[in-house]
């Protein structure tokens, strides 16, 4: 299914900065798209997201692409290592008082269920693949819209859940594919001092399925609030 | 098969709110999802499921919650085996699960605490899975789920690190008897965790009094002997077949002796990290 479009759509009635990013978690080498280069570049999750948002990133990232491990091993494309996985990486870093309360919080961080040899990167609009999620880098007023656009055609909340570390990767891309809902985060210190996330923006998470409805809900509250 | 959403540390309310989106947002409407929770978070789950027309069940284990939300009409198969013994409850749960649908679960309940363990161990050790065990009121139960099971060879090399001494001659064969006891002192002073199975008249060392009459001027009481390698961390069981037949009930065990069924004498004679000694 081609998000042409939908991406357009969404840029124009956002007016986002750089595109919404299609990004995939590919099983196997066999299921890497068709084309798709490895990414020209060492580099982490979160900084192939902003590439693709930002520079028009094309290609996947495997294992040795990966220079995050906390963000390769959530995504299930390696194992955690194990001063992330018991959360004494982060005791160390300060993020935590104690290290029981790091081990809670990186306990709790969503995890793929299933390994993954890569993720797959693009701009929505250009992507020749079914993304799991499509993450968007938005203001928090353009969240707002996102937001209320989610819920317009049947209503409720949403509850988003993050805890400062590891959010590109775990709460904006493998929260979202694991339970099918949005998730919004406010990034950590390595998406937002290396990758470039700026003051000014959040991150969501969207599954692909939601954005037809989405864009159709922007439409209305375009017509209706301007 | 079910959706398994694992949402540990969001608290409730907001553990609702998840499940409530996940629900509205399913991508094939009316299926089993089930969601792992910290404990606590599944406070309010039971008026969202009501809202979107499903039912809750709970399954404690370890540190988590499993909330598992049924299609209202459509709920876990449950069966009480309570009152039958060795082979009859692992007989009847095999064939239920036999007709399971993979990932589709089973509630089994029992009086007795053994007859789940060995409910449990025939589950195991036919590929399928224990997700849940508990106590509700006077009955024991498990959940079972259903799980292909694993081609050979798939299994990791495993350390023989377990001694499984298996008993079927009882007192009327004292050297036998001792013989049980002291291999077993000798394996655990080797680090090597024992199982003894005492069967057919080897149960009658598992009757209260029966080995404090066994005595070898070179050797100390035999039920001294059988405390010592409990106490050292030994399990003991007593088949529950071979127990039935001699009229032996729980009450009359000696301390430290569990009943157990065939499902559980075959899980261990077909575990790999165990050596098996019979006398």
């Amino acid at each position: 299914m081609s998000y042409t479009t939908t991406s357009r759509e969404l840029i124009d009635l956002l007016g986002l900065k750089g595109s919404p990013v299609a990004v995939k978690l590919a099983k196997t080498a066999s299921d890497v798209p068709a084309g798709y280069q490895k990414v020209p570049e060492k580099s982490r999750h979160c900084q192939f997201v902003q590439d693709a948002r930002l520079k028009g990133l094309k290609g996947y990232a495997a294992r040795e692409e990966h220079v995050c491990k906390g963000g390769a091993g959530v995504m299930g494309i390696e194992p955690l290592p194990p001063s992330v996985a018991d959360g004494s990486t982060y005791h160390k870093l300060g993020n935590f008082k104690t290290s029981e309360g790091a081990l809670d919080t990186v306990t709790a961080i969503p995890k793929c269920a299933e390994t993954h040899y890569a993720s797959v990167y693009s701009p929505l609009e250009t992507a020749e693949f079914e993304p799991d999620v499509v993450v968007v880098v938005a203001t928090p007023r353009q969240a707002l819209r996102l937001t209320q656009a989610y819920l317009h055609a049947a209503g409720g909340r949403i509850s988003s859940d993050y805890s400062g570390i590891q959010s590109i990767c775990a709460d904006a891309v493998v929260a979202v594919k694991e339970r099918g809902v949005p998730n919004m985060t406010l990034g950590c210190n390595g998406s937002r001092k290396n990758s470039g996330i700026a003051e000014d923006e959040v991150i969501m998470g969207i599954p692909p399925k939601n954005l037809a409805a989405i864009v159709e809900a922007l439409k209305v509250f375009a017509g209706k609030w301007g | 098969m079910a959706k398994t959403v694992r949402a540990i540390g969001i608290p409730a309310p907001n553990a609702g709110i998840l499940a409530g989106n996940v629900l509205k947002n399913l991508d094939n409407p009316g299926e089993e999802v089930r969601f792992v929770l910290s404990p606590g978070a599944e406070v309010g789950l039971d008026a969202v499921a009501r809202k979107h027309g499903y039912t809750l069940e709970f399954t404690k284990a370890d540190a988590a919650v499993e909330a598992r939300m049924v299609p209202s009409g459509k709920s876990m198969e449950e069966v009480d085996v309570s009152g039958d013994f060795c082979p009859g409850p692992v007989i009847t749960v095999g064939n239920i699960l036999a007709g399971l649908p993979v990932g589709e679960r089973l509630k089994v309940k029992s009086t007795s605490a053994d007859t789940i363990a060995d409910v449990a161990a025939a589950v195991t050790s036919s590929g399928s899975k224990v997700v849940g065990e508990g106590v509700e009121g006077d009955r024991h139960y498990l959940v079972a789920e259903k799980a292909e099971k694993q081609a050979a060879g798939a299994a990791a090399a495993v350390d023989r690190d377990r001694v499984l001494i298996v008993q079927g001659n009882g007192i009327g064969n004292a050297e036998r008897a001792y013989a049980t006891f002291i291999f077993s002192k000798v394996a655990q002073s080797m680090g090597r965790k024992v199982t003894i199975f005492l069967l057919m008249d080897g149960v009658s060392i598992a009757k209260k009094g029966n080995a404090a009459a066994v005595k070898h001027p070179a050797f100390d009481r035999l039920d001294r002997l059988m405390a010592e390698v409990v106490a050292a961390g030994a399990t003991v069981y007593a088949c529950e077949l071979s127990a039935k037949f001699r009229g032996i009930e729980q009450a009359d065990l000696a301390d430290g002796v569990k009943l157990a069924g065939a499902a559980t004498y075959l899980q261990l004679l077909s575990d790999p990290a165990y050596t098996v000694v019979n006398f």
